[in-house]
């Protein structure tokens, strides 16, 4: 069960099931614990290759004991997703930890991520349970419908899950090239039924400067 | 009801384009901005993320041309604004900083202008006779980023360069040094290096009449955005003039530039 202290603490009660967390995220635990490395983010052998060639590594333990544990990183505000069979969308540095029932994987995202400055791959996030995201400054989730698409800023995107399409849509006129552009040259657009996590701060990307 | 909300109403609050604030913050670090097919001006890349149909043009765009002469008078600062222009909401955010609005009613507020994010274009904007500084005259809303929660004060009060944000209606401030600070070449010396045991609020900006004055909570400046140079003329302050008594009253001193202590040492 996973619950937040404060806004950057994460707690997690545990009767003897596990949880998968970012690798030395644990601050403190009362009760029995066992940590374990899993390599290759716990996707077995395959995975592990994955991940390589896809550049999202993550390195990944699995917690697994009785009592409470905490996890934080870096005091990032951490934010908690539900799932119920759809898939979280989430870059490798934003997961913090899953649920030990949640599949994850990888998955190609093309041209939006690399406008992010995070490569061509994202980590997916699928099953039952629950997942902590990690965001510069508290996320603001935003609900995606067919009536409402969503544009968002390359640098604030942080997760999404649902059943989403994302565009990547360019504004980069012959102005951009006279540094009269809109700054906003890149940006992603969501259709669909979903909901898409936003951070207050932007990552520094290319598309920051045009 | 879509199927990706939380159970039983636990959990984040999801936005939608109808529960959305207007004009208002999300959270301390969040503002969302309501467009009615109408115009807002915003610092470059500020944008997160937005519903609806918006377009960002730089200042430079023609069609931009009639709005920009009636709200922005600020041509050095003009590649670092954008206007937004269209029907939606669209949210902004600044390097995870406290964002506020504030409501200016037939006033005058003067701030740094790496604080300003955003404002409505009712709003005049002109470039401070206080290099790196920006005044916004009129009626109008406008947002302000901030490291950590703004504090109001009126004066007569000295504050700290640093936690110095703006003032609205009243002078512009003066300099301060503590008495310690002017007497003799070592004490001069100590103050500026530091060294053999400065306090380190030796030099403060001065406030006097009637007004408000903006101070952010923290002594860590937020990155300054690039004010550009004024035109070199007699008679304007920072104008860089040989021979003129370049650094005006209020400037802020950079780190490094000694400015009139420098002669008045014979350094």
């Amino acid at each position: 069960m996973f619950r937040l202290q404060g806004s950057k603490v994460l707690a997690v009660d545990m009767t003897g099931d596990a949880v998968k967390a970012k690798n030395g995220s644990m601050v403190a635990y009362d009760g029995q614990m066992a940590f374990k490395k899993l390599s290759g983010g716990g996707e077995g052998l395959r995975g592990m290759v994955t991940r390589r060639l896809t550049g999202e590594q993550m390195t990944v333990m699995e917690v697994r004991g009785q009592g409470t544990c905490w996890f934080a990183d870096r005091a990032s505000e951490i934010n908690l997703v539900n799932l119920q069979g759809d898939k979280l969308y989430v870059e490798s540095s934003n997961l913090l930890a899953t649920d030990a029932g949640l599949r994850t994987g990888t998955t190609f995202t093309g041209l939006r991520g690399a406008s992010q400055g995070n490569g061509l791959f994202t980590t997916t996030v699928e099953g039952h349970g629950q997942a902590a995201i990690m965001s510069d400054g508290p996320a603001v989730v935003l609900r995606v419908s067919p009536q409402y698409p969503l544009i968002v800023d390359p640098g604030a995107y942080i997760a999404h899950q649902g059943d989403v399409r994302q565009s990547f849509q360019s504004g980069v006129t012959f102005r951009t090239f006279f540094g009269e552009g809109g700054g906003e040259a890149f940006q992603i657009r969501f259709e669909g039924d979903g909901l898409v996590y936003v951070q207050p701060s932007e990552r520094n990307t290319i598309a920051g400067d045009v | 009801m879509s199927a990706y909300g939380p159970p039983g109403g636990a959990g984040p609050v999801v936005y939608d384009p109808m529960t959305l604030p207007v004009d208002d913050n999300v959270n301390k670090y969040t503002f969302c901005v309501e467009l009615k097919s109408g115009q807002w001006f915003l610092q470059k890349g500020k944008m997160i993320a937005y519903y609806g149909a918006i377009e960002f043009n730089g200042i430079g765009h023609g069609r931009l041309d009639r709005l920009v002469r009636t709200s922005f008078h600020s041509p050095l600062h003009a590649i670092d604004w954008v206007v937004a222009d269209g029907s939606g909401k669209m949210l902004l955010a600044d390097r995870a900083f406290d964002v506020n609005s504030y409501d200016l009613d037939n006033g005058n507020l003067t701030i740094r202008s790496g604080n300003l994010l955003a404002f409505q274009p009712s709003l005049t904007l002109k470039q401070s006779i206080v290099p790196g500084f920006l005044t916004l005259i009129g009626t109008g809303k406008f947002v302000a980023a901030s490291n950590g929660p703004v504090v109001f004060m009126e004066p007569p009060i000295r504050v700290d360069p640093q936690a110095l944000v703006g003032w609205a209606d009243c002078p512009s401030p003066c300099h301060h040094y503590d008495h310690g600070y002017m007497t003799g070449v070592m004490g001069g010396l100590r103050a500026m290096t530091g060294l053999g045991g400065a306090s380190g609020e030796e030099h403060q900006f001065e406030f006097v009449g009637a007004g408000t004055v903006l101070l952010q909570s923290t002594e860590t400046l937020m990155a300054e955005q690039a004010t550009g140079a004024v035109p070199s003329e007699p008679g304007v302050p920072g104008g860089g003039v040989p021979g003129g008594h370049g650094q005006p009253p209020g400037a802020p001193r950079l780190p490094g530039q000694l400015g009139d202590l420098q002669r008045r040492f014979g350094l």
